[in-house]
């Protein structure tokens, strides 16, 4: 209950405040939003597998976040950003992969 | 592959994994139930929310800015090419205004410069003369490579090149053509043909193969003239050694248009001259030498067109 009380504030927030990003971290948004979905993603199927925990949740989602930004921000610097942020969504773009498919053998049991 | 199977294998934090694992026997608590741990919880989703709404936010804001800044780069490019088209528009009104005064004038000056009219090409002509149709060899190659000799433009060397046209052109006016068009451009005292890049320019204008060459003249002596000149014997050398089509036939009608404009800017009569002041109704000589003069400077095709008459 107070999850999805948190996921529809956190929706309503960024709606209405409308945070400035500034400009210095607008080229790693795109990444902070995959490594979200990551650790949200993860967080569904842990809590569906039964292993949940709220720490390990909050702690790897604030660390996917930074970790995400700092290999593009290094990439940026040694001139290798774009393929590094490619490297960073492939990556976590198979893991939310394979989480939404263990969700969906949870769900549907298939 | 080891890094992508690792990946695959371990898409669940491990964190979660060992968290369960001190746990115990405690066994599976599948939400937090102390208060703190829930706000925690609810912090954390409130920042991943925060930031996927972000995210998708600021995709929202700049992809109309960007398609706004698209949309007037295109009116902008669509409205300097109206202007360039209405300009083009002007030149070529301006230029046929140029073409009817020349010919006006050129009308006024009587009879005999109709003669001037015909050498500088400001007219169409017809009569008899020869086609000659010029093409590359046919494995030629224009672009796509694996050829015979695995390369393209004029390095090919089955491919027609402007020195060949300078040559064929020169060797026509050399053997007699009165008047010359390739590819439906007439040739005047002021063209040049040249290469740039793949294609052969015939007055900056660049033409397609095959090269069709009209030349009029007396046809069946201009033919003959022609295949027995230097130039002739090049062409020949050309087809036989390279591949070059080549296809001399005499007929007896051709229609050559007119040049689109000639306009002189800077060149003068001089009146210190003999027969120029005036102007050129006091030509000197009779017609035929006078034509002959006057192709003879018509030369930037080449340098020995008529001279070697």
């Amino acid at each position: 209950m107070i999850a999805v009380l948190g996921l529809v504030v956190g929706v309503v927030v960024g709606l209405v405040v409308r945070p400035v990003v500034p400009s210095g971290v607008e080229p790693y948004l795109p990444i902070a939003v995959v490594a979200a979905l990551d650790a949200v993603f993860g967080g569904l199927r842990a809590m569906l597998d039964g292993i949940f925990d709220d720490k390990v949740f909050v702690v790897s989602f604030l660390s996917n976040v930074v970790v995400a930004a700092l290999i593009v921000f290094l990439g940026d610097k040694l001139g290798v950003g774009a393929q590094l942020s490619t490297g960073v969504v492939v990556v976590l773009g198979i893991r939310i992969f394979s989480n939404a498919a263990a969700i969906r053998r949870h769900v549907f049991r298939a | 592959m080891s890094l992508l199977t690792n990946v695959m294998e371990h898409s669940l934090d491990e964190g979660y994994a060992e968290a369960a694992a001190r746990r115990g026997a405690s066994g599976p608590s599948r939400l937090p139930r102390a208060l703190s741990s829930k706000l925690g919880l609810a912090a954390g989703l409130v920042l991943a929310a925060v930031v996927v709404t972000l995210g998708a936010a600021q995709t929202q804001v700049s992809a109309p800015a960007e398609a706004r800044e698209r949309q007037k780069l295109i009116d902008r490019i669509q409205d300097e090419t109206r202007g360039a088209d209405a300009l083009q528009k002007d030149v070529d009104s301006l230029r046929d205004t140029v073409d009817a005064e020349q010919q006006a004038a050129l009308k006024s000056r009587g009879d005999g410069d109709r003669l001037v009219e015909l050498l500088a090409a400001a007219t169409p002509v017809h009569g008899p003369g020869v086609e000659l149709v010029v093409d590359d060899a046919e494995e030629a190659s224009s672009g796509d490579t694996g050829g015979p000799r695995e390369s393209t433009g004029f390095s090919d060397t089955g491919r027609v090149r402007d020195r060949d046209m300078q040559r064929v052109v020169n060797g026509l006016w050399a053997s007699g053509a009165e008047a010359i068009t390739v590819n439906g451009q007439r040739l005047t005292a002021l063209s040049a043909i040249r290469a740039a890049g793949d294609a052969i320019l015939v007055d900056n204008r660049p033409l397609a193969p095959p090269y069709t060459v009209l030349a009029i003249g007396d046809g069946k002596r201009l033919g003959t003239a022609f295949q027995n000149s230097v130039d002739g014997q090049y062409l020949r050398m050309l087809q036989h050694d390279y591949g070059i089509r080549a296809d001399l036939s005499v007929r007896d009608d051709l229609r050559l248009a007119a040049a689109p404009s000639l306009i002189l800017r800077y060149a003068t009569p001089d009146p210190a001259a003999p027969g120029t002041p005036g102007g050129r109704s006091a030509h000197p000589q009779g017609a035929g030498s006078a034509g002959r003069a006057g192709h003879g400077a018509s030369g930037n095709t080449s340098g020995n067109k008529k001279g070697e008459k």
